[in-house]
């Protein structure tokens, strides 16, 4: 990678000095951990240009057992600089299904210097430790002229300007709104194994380590009171000649730093106050449009620290940000940053729909699994965004109820009248892609973004819905809470929340996790056989005082009641135990648990009451199977169903013959 | 002005339709039977995965989005691919008719049907505006009508179709492709709808204008008899030139009437409920009735657009025999 030479900090940057540093300016008070990241970085948008260019002081304390010679940063706005980044080849161009427009993105770092002005910036290189891809330049590795010991603080200056494009996914501006996000030089993660600093993909999101950060930011004027970020704000002051304004913001404890602007930003302001939680000042920056719709963002996000808290422990950041991109910044949407989340809705967002609620609620989710567990997002996606669905379908299904499916016309949004319940409706995507990838695979490994999506998002989701259920769903929150506890700030991994269950249950689980997340196999059982017919007496040559003589002895030649069998097949893959029922007549019912294991079982009754039913999981725990629908037969059929659903496709398929007549 | 002829056509048509209910009758039969053979292999499998499962007693009253998707994922060969390949068929850059032979499922049916159904169509407007100018007839009248003028009236129905797909193609496709980064960077969600209102307002006037065309078309076909086949064409073409506002009254007033019967239908919903609303025959009955009103209200429309360009003062619209010679003086023949 051939670096920029160094040259001037730009003017109108105010340059950070190392005096600040030791006047500890940009320590803020109440760390929640120990840092070991932490920035100040000074700022200024160029709306003409649409670069940022800043000045970062990093403080970084190398906390593991090991010196290390080098540091890497991640360059993430380079995943935008051309079409041969990892990013883009990853998404072949295209972000949510639509295809990225030709507009650019960069970050370069102009200076980079040691507390004793050791310029590093010679030793600056490109490095892609995932693929080797050598045209990403989204990872970069500086060798140190000495090491790091263990428990040093070492303090880099650098000055950079990021490029942004326009937005298609997570991070530019479109018009005058911006969301300035990954964009600057940020320091990976040191872990005990070396540095985990991955290259910016296709569908992975982030990986940082703890500090805290103190971030002035100075925009054009017509900004005034548009602006949010990570953190609170401290300050606001005036440029001299009237036409710039900064804005100063302090977070203790986080590991990012992201910040948006837009002068059409209307500003909701909001308190969240409940005995046991902490007190959460909100700001809602809503575009004009959507005015209508603030009081469901705000019910939304009240509904989220309320419900996240109870389970996981209070949010414990005094500010959240809410912003609702404008019209043609959906790729902005749908994002969580620290303390600084994007939703996203539309004109026509029905009530029934939950849009903007589920986005709103699923990104503050985030807030705990990616931000204060800070979970490894490449490598183990699903412990983030499969955990906090998890959530997220237990908040709205709570406060909400089942959600609608759209139907999209034209660009309005009809909402149908069919229930979409949670977990199972919401996340039966996975269901499509089931036995494509490993479930438990690192961002960028699935097949597809779809798999990607259904596995880590979905499948996780309803993993941990088929564990609440086998658990109780006391146990499966006493057990989230311990995880989260524990791991608070410490980036854990899945093993640690299999600790935290078996901790919590007193018994090993472990194997549960091994068949749900450790295989790609499908879970699907069915009842094959449900027969009942009436008891026949038996036929042949019976013994009869001492001799074989033919037809049977009285007792069994008039049998009563009726012979059963049942047959319970295992269909998928994936062994689980299940429960099994058979109802009779009389209201007789045989209850049992099958382990799985075989291919099939059967049960048999003789001479018993007719049987009316048999279900496999009839309390449909195990929400991982993938078709509900052969879990129970009945021995006498019941055309109700099929006959409605008949008539209603004739007379709808009526309707729309005649439709595609009228216009010629 | 307008308003009051138009309606007032619309009216005399659906008295007429009325009049000749064997008309809606005929459109019923052949829209039952075409919607029959597409669902019954729906209505087998719907029988085969629901009479015996416990879930699907919860089927009865409500749609279950879970069966839906579950038959989708399960029996793929059952649906075939037509929402995957219809985008593919009628493309901005035009008819992707080798898309066609990778149809598979009901889907593949749905296109040998809706060939058939233009057929159909094109037999029986035959026989419905030619039944609706006899003052005296019947369904023998309407088939004998429907066999007659099928050869014509098959071309105007291709050819309003390819016009309405042209139509499609190039005032909402290409438009769309053109104009979708330039929405994407309007300021607000309102411009980027009312731009695609606009495109959409552009397309279902020309569809309405082909529609008209075509009817005018047929109603002249049928009304000047005395006319060579080109002449009858073009003074059918120019039957709408003429008379624009009440022709495109008559349509609205249809499409009004059509929109509010489906309307009435969607709040009333007898199918929601299950049993608890409506019992199975009920339901069938009511939903046949339903489509009959809306036929009879179809028919009204084309015999209302026959009222619209017959009507006085337009007598070069409408064919009047002569009056038959009358018979010879009886003095005369004994000259």
């Amino acid at each position: 990678m051939r670096w920029a030479k160094a040259r001037a900090i730009v003017p109108a940057v105010a340059a950070l000095t190392w005096s600040a540093v030791s006047r500890g300016e940009s320590a803020p008070s109440a760390d929640l951990t120990p840092p070991i990241a932490s920035y100040e970085i000074s700022a200024r948008l160029d709306t003409e240009k649409k670069t940022v260019e800043g000045t970062e002081l990093l403080t970084w304390t190398n906390r593991t057992s090991h010196p290390t010679s080098t540091l890497r940063f991640h360059l993430y706005l380079n995943a935008f600089r051309n079409t041969r980044s990892t990013f883009w080849r990853e998404s072949k161009g295209k972000a949510r299904g639509k295809t990225m427009p030709d507009s650019w993105g960069s970050v370069e770092i102009l200076r980079m210097t040691l507390e004793d002005n050791t310029d590093l910036l010679p030793a600056v290189s490109s490095i892609a430790p995932d693929d080797g891809n050598p045209d990403d330049r989204t990872v970069a590795e500086v060798r140190l002229p000495r090491p790091v010991e263990p428990g040093q603080t070492v303090r880099v200056a650098l000055d950079f300007v990021s490029r942004l494009p326009r937005v298609s996914r997570r991070t530019g501006y479109k018009g005058d709104f911006y969301l300035v996000a990954q964009w600057f030089p940020k320091v990976g993660v040191l872990q005990e194994s070396g540095w985990n600093c991955h290259q910016f993909h296709a569908t992975s999101e982030f990986f940082s380590d703890f500090g805290n950060y103190d971030v002035s930011l100075d925009v054009p004027v017509r900004y005034r009171g548009k602006v949010g970020a990570t953190g609170r704000q401290v300050e606001e002051r005036v440029s001299p000649a009237g036409d710039r304004i900064t804005y100063r913001f302090r977070q203790a404890s986080v590991h990012d730093f992201t910040w948006t602007a837009d002068p059409a930003f209307l500003v909701v302001g909001d308190h969240f106050h409940e005995a046991g939680l902490h007190d959460v000042d909100i700001t809602l920056l809503l575009e004009p449009e959507h005015r209508r719709q603030a009081d469901r963002y705000l019910k939304a996000v009240r509904a989220a620290i309320s419900g996240y808290g109870r389970v996981l422990g209070p949010y414990p950041y005094d500010t959240l940000t809410v912003v609702d991109p404008p019209w043609g910044a959906s790729g902005a949407g749908g994002m969580e940053y620290p303390t600084l989340i994007t939703a996203g809705t539309s004109l026509s967002a029905p009530a029934s729909v939950h849009e903007p609620e589920g986005v709103t609620v699923h990104e503050f989710g985030h807030q705990f699994f990616y931000g204060l567990l800070a979970s490894n997002e490449f490598e183990e996606p699903y412990t983030d965004e499969g955990f906090n669905t998890y959530m997220t379908d237990r908040v709205l299904s709570a406060v909400y109820g089942a959600d609608h499916p759209v139907l999209n016309l034209f660009g309005l949004r009809f909402p149908l009248g069919i229930d979409q319940r949670y977990p199972v409706d919401s996340n039966r995507r996975f269901f499509a892609s089931a036995t494509r990838d490993v479930h438990a695979t690192w961002s960028w490994g699935y097949r597809d973004v779809e798999t990607y999506g259904a596995d880590a998002y979905s499948h996780t989701a309803l993993a941990l819905a088929t564990l609440e259920r086998l658990l109780t769903i006391n146990a499966m929150d006493r057990a989230l809470r311990l995880y989260a506890d524990r791991w608070r700030f410490r980036h854990p991994s899945l093993k640690d929340f299999i600790a935290a269950v078996n901790d919590t249950t007193g018994r090993d689980w472990t194997w549960f996790f091994q068949r749900t997340f450790g295989s790609s196999g499908q879970v699907d059982y069915a009842v094959d056989q449900a027969e009942s017919v009436p008891a026949k007496a038996p036929r042949g040559l019976f013994e009869k005082d001492g001799k074989l003589v033919a037809g049977p002895p009285e007792a069994l030649a008039t049998p009563k009641g009726y012979d059963t069998v049942v047959t319970v097949r295992r269909i998928g893959e994936t062994a689980l135990p299940v429960e099994i029922v058979l109802r009779f007549e009389g209201g007789r019912t045989f209850r049992t648990t099958w382990d799985g294991e075989a291919r099939w079982t059967r049960f048999r009754v003789s001479q018993g009451p007719r049987l009316i039913e048999a279900v496999v999981d009839p309390d449909e725990k195990i929400l991982l199977d993938a078709n509900r629908f052969n879990n129970g037969l009945r021995v006498k059929p019941d055309l109700r169903a099929a006959s409605r659903w008949t008539a209603r496709s004739v007379f709808w398929a009526q309707n729309l013959i005649d439709f595609l007549t009228v216009a010629w | 002005m307008s308003v009051r002829h138009s309606a007032g056509s619309f009216l005399r048509g659906l008295a007429l339709s009325l009049s000749k209910p064997y008309l809606a009758v005929s459109l019923w039969l052949i829209q039952l039977l075409l919607s029959s053979v597409l669902i019954l292999p729906i209505s087998n499998i719907l029988h085969d995965l629901l009479d015996r499962s416990v879930a699907g007693s919860r089927m009865v009253a409500n749609p279950d989005w879970g069966w839906w998707e579950t038959l989708q994922r399960e029996h793929p060969d059952l649906l075939g691919n037509l929402s995957a390949l219809s985008a593919g068929i009628l493309t901005p850059e035009g008819v992707k008719s080798g898309q066609l032979p990778g149809l598979q499922g009901i889907g593949a049916t749905a296109i040998a049907l809706a060939m058939l159904g233009v057929v159909l169509h094109a037999f029986a407007l035959g026989g419905i505006f030619g039944t609706l100018r006899e003052p005296r007839a019947s369904l023998v009248t309407f088939g004998r009508e429907g066999m007659r003028r099928f050869p014509a009236f098959l071309a105007f129905t291709l050819a309003a179709l390819a016009a309405a797909g042209a139509a499609y193609r190039w005032i909402y496709l290409e438009t769309g492709e053109a104009l979708t980064r330039r929405a994407q960077e309007l300021d607000t969600e309102g411009k980027a709808l009312a731009v695609t209102g606009l495109r959409l307002l552009a397309l279902l006037l020309a569809l309405a204008a082909i529609k008209l065309a075509a009817d005018s078309v047929r109603a002249i076909w049928v009304a000047r008899p005395d006319l060579p086949p080109i002449s009858r064409f073009f003074t059918g073409l120019g039957g709408v030139f003429s008379r624009p506002l009440r022709l495109f009254g008559v349509l609205l007033w249809y499409v009004a009437v059509t929109l509010g019967l489906y309307l009435i239908w969607l709040v009333a919903d007898p199918s929601a409920g299950g049993e608890a609303r409506l019992a199975l025959v009920p339901l069938i009955l009511t939903q046949q009735v339903f489509v009959f009103v809306r036929l009879l209200v179809k028919v009204g429309y084309y015999a209302g657009i026959s009222d619209a360009l017959s009507r006085d003062p337009s007598p070069e619209y409408s064919y009047v025999p002569p009056a038959p010679a009358s018979p010879p003086p009886e003095s005369a023949a004994t000259l």
